[in-house]
Parts: structure tokens; C-alpha cells; sequence
């Protein structure tokens, strides 16, 4: 990954052209929830894709538990909202998940987050104190595991990149 | 200083230590290009270093909106950092050397601690490339930096490399 930010969606159906795609299913029934993929491309794949911070996607990651937190449709919050400040503050704050990304469609606003966790029966997400989560079981090949953010940081490094991306492109 | 390691103009080296969940990290992917505050404690146990987390703590806020890090070290293991992170609601790295290589290789051994073997208790602040800024000596806890001074010593770091540090204007 060269870019500081991925694209990442979930479909009804494996989609061509992706960098990375995994099956999923709904935690705990397993039943089939479509296919989560990720590009590594600046023009938007399809409608729903929202930006991620690129380092969550790995190729050779194993299967995963993911806590999606989506805004119901039509809400629209900040990223600089008091209550996504202090969601990434508990995310600091607390044991690390696996990987974790605010999910942005635009320069402002918070559009989600995705926590992956393995191993742990899945951590609490912070993120869902503000919208459901929808916990999903995602297959191989799609997440990695990323060294924890170092913190205290909690302003993303330029608009456009997802927290937790942690510095400017000259680094 | 009792040591050269952290003289000012000096580079710290890049350590390589577990963090306090056991994730092996090295100083310069904390740093990360940003201005940071290294500080090296005795261990959860002495009263003064509590209460000088007590002031780290407090200066969290402002560094989590203003593009600099903080990193603490000491020799305990990694269960016993977590724990006294998360009692203290700290939420940065801390940086575990309980073999004590790198207290060797940075000559920080408080000598007259011969039961807890700790790092000295020292403060520096450090460049994006690490390099040490200014650097306190707290073994006696009046040594330590206020706020007031880390605040000046990060702005002193940010100004030049920040190049918009004049507000772009019309």
C-alpha cells in the first residue's frame, strides 16, 4: 500500500477489480452477509466505499472479527464531534484491537469506523457508543494487524486520512 | 545529565522495546517526524513519579490536538506498564525494558537504587529525527519540567518545521 488511504465497502457479490476482498458472514448466526473489499485507487470504486486508513488491509491476513459502526442514513456527524473525539480517546486508552479506522467520505464528517479484533471473542468497540455496530466474521486475505497508534494524537494527519494514520507524507 | 545519551544535540538511538501490550516497537516509528517528550521513569511504585504522571496526564489534552507524542520508559514488564497506564488514564506508548539493555546502552541506570535497578528519572525532548532539544534531570523531583517548559521546548521544536507556522492570510 502506497497510498495513506484505502477505499473499503461491503457488497452483495465479490467485486472485480478489487486490491482485496474477503467473505462475510453475521456474527454470531454465520450467516452469509455479502463480501467486505477493499481498493487501493483515488477514484471512488462504487457509491457506498468510504476511506480507511491503508494500513489495515493485508492480502495474507487471517480470518477476523469486525465491528462495523455505520450512521444510520442520513446522519451526518463530524469527525471532530465531542463523541468521535472520545471514542478514539478510548481507543487509545484502552487493549489494542488488531486494526482500527475511521471510515470518511469526505474531508469532515464521520462516517463510520471499522475495529478487526482475532482471538479475543471481540473487544468492546468505542465507536459503537455512537451508532450500532453490526459485528461481522470476515474471511481471509482482507485485514491485517497494525501496530497500535502511538497516542496521544487524536487530529488526523491532513483531512483526508482516516485516524489513526499517524503522519505527514514527508515522514 | 549523568549521562551523554541525552545531551542536547545529541540522537537518541532508535529503540527497540516491547510496548506496554507486548507489540515490539521502535522509538523512531513513535516519533514519527512529530516533536515528542521521552521520559524515563523509575517504575509504578515511586510516589514521585506518580505525581509527575499526574502532570503528564493533565498535558495529554493539549498534546492530542497538537502533533507531538509522548513516550515513557521504564524496566518494568509489559503487565505491569498496562496496568499503571490504565490506572493512570494515560494514552501513550509506554516502552518496557525490563532486561535493561537499553538502559545500558543509554548509561540511565540509577546507581543508588540497587534493589529496583530503575532508569534515572529524566525528561528529554526530542527533534523528529530524535535529536535532544533539552533534557531534565529529575532525580530530584524539583529537576523535572513544568509544563510551561515542555510547552515552550515543543513550540521551539514545531516553529521551524512547521511551515505553516504563520498562518496562511490573504
Amino acid at each position: 500500500m502506497t497510498s495513506t488511504w484505502i477505499w473499503l465497502a461491503l457488497t452483495a457479490d465479490r467485486p472485480a477489480g478489487a486490491t482485496a476482498a474477503a467473505p462475510v458472514r453475521q456474527a454470531p448466526t454465520g450467516e452469509p452477509a455479502g463480501w467486505m473489499a477493499a481498493w487501493a485507487r483515488r477514484r471512488r470504486p462504487l457509491a457506498g466505499a468510504l476511506r480507511a486508513d491503508a494500513r489495515i488491509v493485508d492480502r495474507g491476513g487471517a480470518p477476523a472479527l469486525v465491528s462495523l459502526v455505520l450512521p444510520p442514513a442520513g446522519v451526518r456527524v463530524p469527525v471532530d464531534d465531542l463523541a468521535v473525539q472520545q471514542a478514539r480517546r478510548e481507543v487509545l486508552a484502552r487493549p489494542p484491537a488488531d486494526a482500527v479506522s475511521l471510515l470518511l467520505r469526505d474531508a469532515s464528517h464521520f462516517e463510520g469506523a471499522i475495529t478487526v479484533v482475532r482471538g479475543r471473542g471481540g473487544a468492546e468497540d468505542p465507536f459503537a457508543r455512537l451508532f450500532p455496530s453490526r459485528v461481522l466474521e470476515v474471511g481471509a486475505g482482507l485485514f491485517g494487524r497494525v501496530a497500535p497508534p502511538a497516542g496521544p494524537v487524536i487530529e488526523r494527519y491532513g483531512s483526508a486520512n482516516p485516524w489513526p494514520w499517524d503522519r505527514y507524507p514527508a515522514v | 545529565m549523568p549521562t551523554t545519551s541525552l545531551a542536547p544535540g545529541a540522537i537518541v538511538p532508535d529503540l527497540r522495546l516491547p510496548d506496554h501490550n507486548g507489540n515490539a516497537r521502535s522509538l523512531s516509528d513513535l516519533v514519527a517526524g512529530d516533536p515528542t517528550v521521552l521520559q524515563f521513569y523509575r517504575g509504578w511504585w515511586c510516589p514521585k513519579e506518580q505525581t509527575f504522571f499526574r502532570r503528564l496526564i493533565a498535558f495529554q489534552d493539549e498534546v492530542e490536538v497538537a502533533y507531538a507524542r509522548i513516550v515513557s520508559i521504564s524496566v518494568d514488564p509489559p503487565e505491569v506498564a498496562a496496568a499503571f497506564r490504565a490506572g493512570l488514564g494515560a494514552r501513550w506508548t509506554f516502552l518496557c525494558d525490563p532486561g535493561r539493555e537499553a538502559q545500558r546502552a543509554l548509561g540511565l541506570r540509577e546507581t543508588t537504587d540497587t534493589l529496583n535497578d530503575p532508569y534515572v528519572p529524566a525528561v528529554a525532548t526530542l527533534l523528529p529525527d530524535r535529536t535532544v532539544l533539552r533534557a531534565y534531570d529529575g532525580y530530584w523531583y524539583w529537576g523535572r519540567p513544568t509544563l510551561e517548559e515542555l510547552r515552550g521546548d515543543l513550540r521551539e521544536i514545531t516553529r521551524p518545521i512547521g511551515p505553516d507556522w504563520d498562518a496562511p492570510t490573504p
